[in-house]
């Protein structure tokens, strides 16, 4: 959490907008504020910026990882409000004043979140690469659904992309992960 | 030290990074004043480049400049040779290479070949400026189909290279092929194709290339699965000596084969960074990865197989052509010639094999070794063609499988192919994954489904393949004084968990602690020379070069626990981390052993502080035989199409497991992407060489729900003795037996409607119009 910390104190240093003329129609730059995993922060952002590309270059949150341009493969995975959004289907601008949590800010007091734990036990992951927002999407089905299994959870993942898994061992992840959510 | 040691299902190091967000791959690469590049790629398969304005381009905001080819080649930089294992026709001459630039420079020849790169200060911007690059073409006919290319009439899409032919190729004996065709009772033929695919990782391609004008050196961070190769092959591009380029990948989002290939851009990024004096970055999007990342399969076949009367297997013939792409690309021709020849006719008892080959050019995205590379194919194509067998001449496909599978006692032998088994018990594990299907409650479930105006199919596929990759790699280990213990290696995990097995190995065998083993690995700085991944290739020939170094590490620490105890290393005995004289019975542990070595004073005559710091080179003289049999069950809906796959059964040989966890997690894998290429993935192209196929909503992947229950089980007791392991590739194995075993048990479940073939991808529509046709 201290990185995190140190990190935001890095991007209010440092200036935003980059040195070069905006593009005409993003000529005046959008101010949102948000709180992500918990900190509030105010970002000057491009009017057409998606929220996973303020997340990972303007924010330096690069655990939100882009898998595709067509809101299919579900690495961008976050939650906006305890909902679990893809990144990059929505603009910044609409996230204006919402709560945004991601994958940085699962982990509590440096203890992992029980469907990290989950993951890493049932090695739910190889690459690593779709992780994030599957844990992200896992978290949220948790939340939903009282009652998952198998079967949910296969429909509740169709969002998400996997190449490397075969997606056994996540299934087995998701329902440990949600198993120990509820204790 | 059991807790870590080899066979056991250690949970991996590198989570700690990635279930956090903290991972870093190449998209989260970033360096001090960074430009970025777009890369403008043909929108035509065919067509000549006759001007570039690149004027309005160049006044955009944020633009730094643009390269176009011809600017490429100007600078007079070299071609991308291909490295196919395989380079000769069957008269001996070189196969036809075109040259491949790493721009199209006055003629693109497929759909996303680079035709001018911007650099501008943010991504956005660049690629807003490369709207506005005015490329003037003249569209040309476009071949898409690798069988209509090789057609007398079809245009040259090299001007030098007649018949779009790049080699032929043959294996095996046709004399003795056609007697056995001759002498047969029944031959069975059957036309096939593996389907394009790709290997889409979910991470696309990307690098960070930097330039340092006072060493004239460069660094190049890349998502790629192969640093060292690449190095050599960049640098030769560039005319630059390969030592002043450092290649390093970080944390890569999968690769399956696709991200060991040479590809333009990395180059150019160099290039652009010594030019424009700046850090550059150039990440695809997956709309351009569909486009650049190089496909696979692409294979039509035509597959002949003679029996005797009672259904023994006497010969097989196959003849394939090859759809190349446009280019050779880095081991492009490998694939349909030897790739696919070395284990055709898989498990089989089959005295006579001949296998011939064309390899063609067509306007599309070359193909280059996508896991399996060539036996995913050889299995489809043996299985497919004994399952015809079975259902037009009225065997069992069960028995018919098991009798003419190679015995146990004929082990070791040489293929038809040259193929060298020397290990496995193929009846016992046909046997196996046979026990594990539930056979007993088989008929009930069948009429489960017809009740619910469903057909249910059953499928085994027994498979042998091969490994294959760079034969030769290295693995060094070093101590500092706090006990840290660093693995350096030139074989490359992009998500198969080295970091893990690789230290579990070299725990196992010194006993030192797993958590205080740092893991270093794809940096040409670290590692002398490096194979990268590919073929399956790491445990075989990295794991046993982290196995020979650390007893090569052993004998030297042998000679000093000795001298600490006041003993001769002959009498040294050494298990779980600790060193005993068997005389004395006096012992020492390992690390006291390596915390002594830091200190001159208690070191014998010759050796020097750091002296247990050790470095190996394994080179593996034969390739290893990973064999196995799978098996699904289907359930087909006759009125929609639609496949759903109930269940998966395997039993694999792979010799013993180091670490079953992560064996389960290579298995599980490569049986999703053979059910994609079995059930929904297609490249496709239009007949003018558009890319149909050019995002997530177009090329389907599996998702989770496509899915079945897998249940896994490996067969431990025929260890091969090609390396110290005695393990043999587990990477590629999923999807070589995966394909056949989903189509044949689709087909089997279709037999009463009279459906007898069915080329992948067996999507709903394919499965409904067969059904439909087969009513007519």
């Amino acid at each position: 959490m201290i990185v995190l910390k140190e990190r935001f104190v890095m991007y209010f240093r440092c200036t935003f907008p980059p040195a070069t003329p905006a593009l005409e129609f993003a000529a005046v730059m959008p101010v949102i504020s948000l709180t992500v995993n918990g900190n509030p922060v105010t970002v000057d952002v491009e009017a057409r910026a998606l929220l996973s590309r303020v997340l990972r270059d303007q924010l330096d949150l690069t655990g939100t990882h882009v898998g595709c341009d067509t809101s299919q493969c579900g690495a961008c995975v976050v939650h906006v409000d305890g909902k679990p959004v893809k990144s990059c289907t929505m603009l910044a601008v609409q996230a204006d004043g919402e709560n945004i949590t991601t994958i940085e800010g699962l982990a509590k007091d440096g203890k992992l979140h029980p469907m990290q734990e989950a993951f890493r036990e049932n090695h739910g992951l190889q690459c690593g690469f779709c992780t994030p927002g599957m844990i992200m999407t896992a978290v949220a089905l948790a939340d939903e659904n009282p009652e998952l299994d198998e079967m949910s959870v296969r429909k509740g993942l169709e969002g998400n992309l996997c190449r490397c898994t075969g997606y056994q061992n996540i299934i087995h992840a998701v329902l440990d992960g949600a198993k120990a959510m509820r204790s | 030290m059991e807790k870590y040691g080899i066979g056991q299902p250690v949970r991996r190091k590198e989570d700690a990074r990635f279930i956090t967000g903290a991972g870093t791959y190449i998209d989260d690469v970033a360096a001090e004043n960074m430009a970025h590049a777009f890369v403008l790629r043909s929108p035509f398969a065919h067509a000549k480049i006759l001007n570039i304005d690149t004027s309005e381009a160049e006044n955009m905001p944020g633009v730094l400049g643009i390269i176009t080819g011809q600017d490429w080649a100007a600078e007079g930089f070299a071609t991308m040779p291909t490295k196919a294992a395989i380079s000769k026709k069957i008269d001996g001459s070189p196969l036809n290479q075109p040259p491949r630039h790493c721009f199209a420079i006055d003629r693109a020849r497929y759909i996303g070949e680079p035709v001018a790169v911007v650099i501008a200060e943010t991504r956005e911007q660049a690629q807003d400026a490369a709207e506005l690059v005015e490329v003037d073409y003249e569209d040309l006919p476009a071949v898409i189909d690798a069988r209509k290319a090789l057609a007398e009439d079809t245009p040259r899409i090299w001007d030098n290279i007649e018949g779009n032919v790049c080699l032929d190729f043959e294996l095996g004996d046709k004399d003795a092929t056609e007697k056995a065709f001759a002498n047969a009772d029944h031959v069975v033929s059957l036309e096939l194709v593996n389907n394009r695919v790709t290997a889409a990782p979910i991470e696309p391609r990307g690098a960070v290339a930097e330039y340092d004008a006072t060493t004239d050196s460069y660094k190049l961070q890349n998502a790629t699965q192969n640093v060292h190769a690449n190095r050599t092959t960049f640098a030769d591009v560039l005319k630059i000596d390969a030592e002043s380029l450092h290649h390093l990948a970080p944390d890569v989002g999968g690769g399956f084969g696709a991200k060991n290939s040479s590809y333009p851009e990395p180059p150019i990024l160099l290039y652009a960074a010594k030019k424009f004096g700046r850090p550059m970055k150039w990440v695809n999007d997956r709309n351009e990865g569909f486009q650049s990342d190089t496909h696979g399969r692409a294979q039509f076949s035509k597959v002949e197989l003679a029996l005797d009367k009672d259904g023994k297997f006497l010969g097989l013939r196959t003849r394939t052509v090859g759809d190349l792409g446009a280019y050779c690309w880095t081991n492009g021709p490998f694939t349909p010639t030897g790739g696919s020849a070395r284990t055709q006719g898989g498990p089989y008892n089959i005295p006579a094999m001949y296998y011939s080959a064309v390899a063609a050019f067509t306007n599309t995205m070359p193909t280059d070794p996508y896991r399996g590379a060539g036996r995913p194919e050889a299995s489809y194509q043996i299985e497919r063609i004994v399952q015809h067998a079975a259902d037009t001449l009225g065997f069992d496909p069960v028995e018919l499988r098991r009798k003419n599978l190679m015995p146990t006692a004929s082990l070791p032998r040489k293929t038809p192919m040259g193929l060298d088994v020397d290990s496995g018990d193929f009846p016992e594990v046909f046997d196996r994954t046979m026990k594990m299907t539930d056979r007993e409650g088989y008929a009930e479930r069948v009429a489960n489904s017809k009740k619910n105006g469903m057909r249910r199919g059953f499928s085994i596929a027994p498979y042998l393949e091969c490994s294959g990759g760079m034969p030769k790699e290295f693995a060094g280990i070093s101590f500092t004084k706090d006990g840290t213990v660093t693995l350096r290696v030139g074989s490359h995990s992009t998500g198969m968990g080295h970091e893990t097995s690789k230290p579990q190995i070299l725990a196992h065998t010194l006993g030192v602690d797993f958590d205080r083993i740092d893991f270093i690995q794809a940096d040409t700085k670290a590692t002398p020379i490096g194979g990268g991944h590919g073929g399956s290739r790491s445990l075989e020939v990295g794991g046993a070069a982290v196995l020979k170094a650390a007893n090569e590490m052993l004998d030297k620490a042998k000679v000093l626990a000795a001298h600490l105890l006041n003993s001769n290393a002959d009498d040294m005995d050494f298990a779980d981390g600790v060193f005993t004289d068997i005389k004395t019975e006096q012992t020492i542990a390992i690390d006291d052993v390596i915390a002594a070595s830091f200190e001159q004073g208690r070191l014998p005559e010759g050796m020097e502080p750091g002296c247990l710091d050790t470095e190996s080179i394994f080179e593996r003289e034969i390739i290893s035989c990973p064999n196995g049999a799978h098996a699904a069950e289907v359930e087909v809906d006759p009125e929609t199409g639609a496949v759903r796959v109930e269940h998966y059964w395997v039993i694999d040989d792979f010799g013993p497991i180091v670490n079953p966890m992560l064996a389960d997690g290579q298995v599980m894998g490569g049986v999703a992407q053979g059910l994609g290429q079995a059930l929904m993935e297609e490249i496709v192209y239009d007949d003018d060489g558009q890319l149909v196929t050019g995002s997530f909503m177009d090329y389907a992947l599996p998702r989770a729900d496509s899915i079945p229950k897998m249940e896994l089980g490996y067969y431990e007791d025929a260890p091969t003795a090609k390396n110290p392991l005695g393990v043999k590739g587990a990477g590629e194995a999923g999807c070589c037996a995966s394909p056949p075993a989903i189509v044949n048990a689709v087909l089997d479940a279709l037999k009463e409607d009279g459906v007898a073939h069915i080329d992948m991808p067996l999507t709903p529509e394919k499965v409904w119009r067969a059904i439909s046709e087969a009513k007519k």
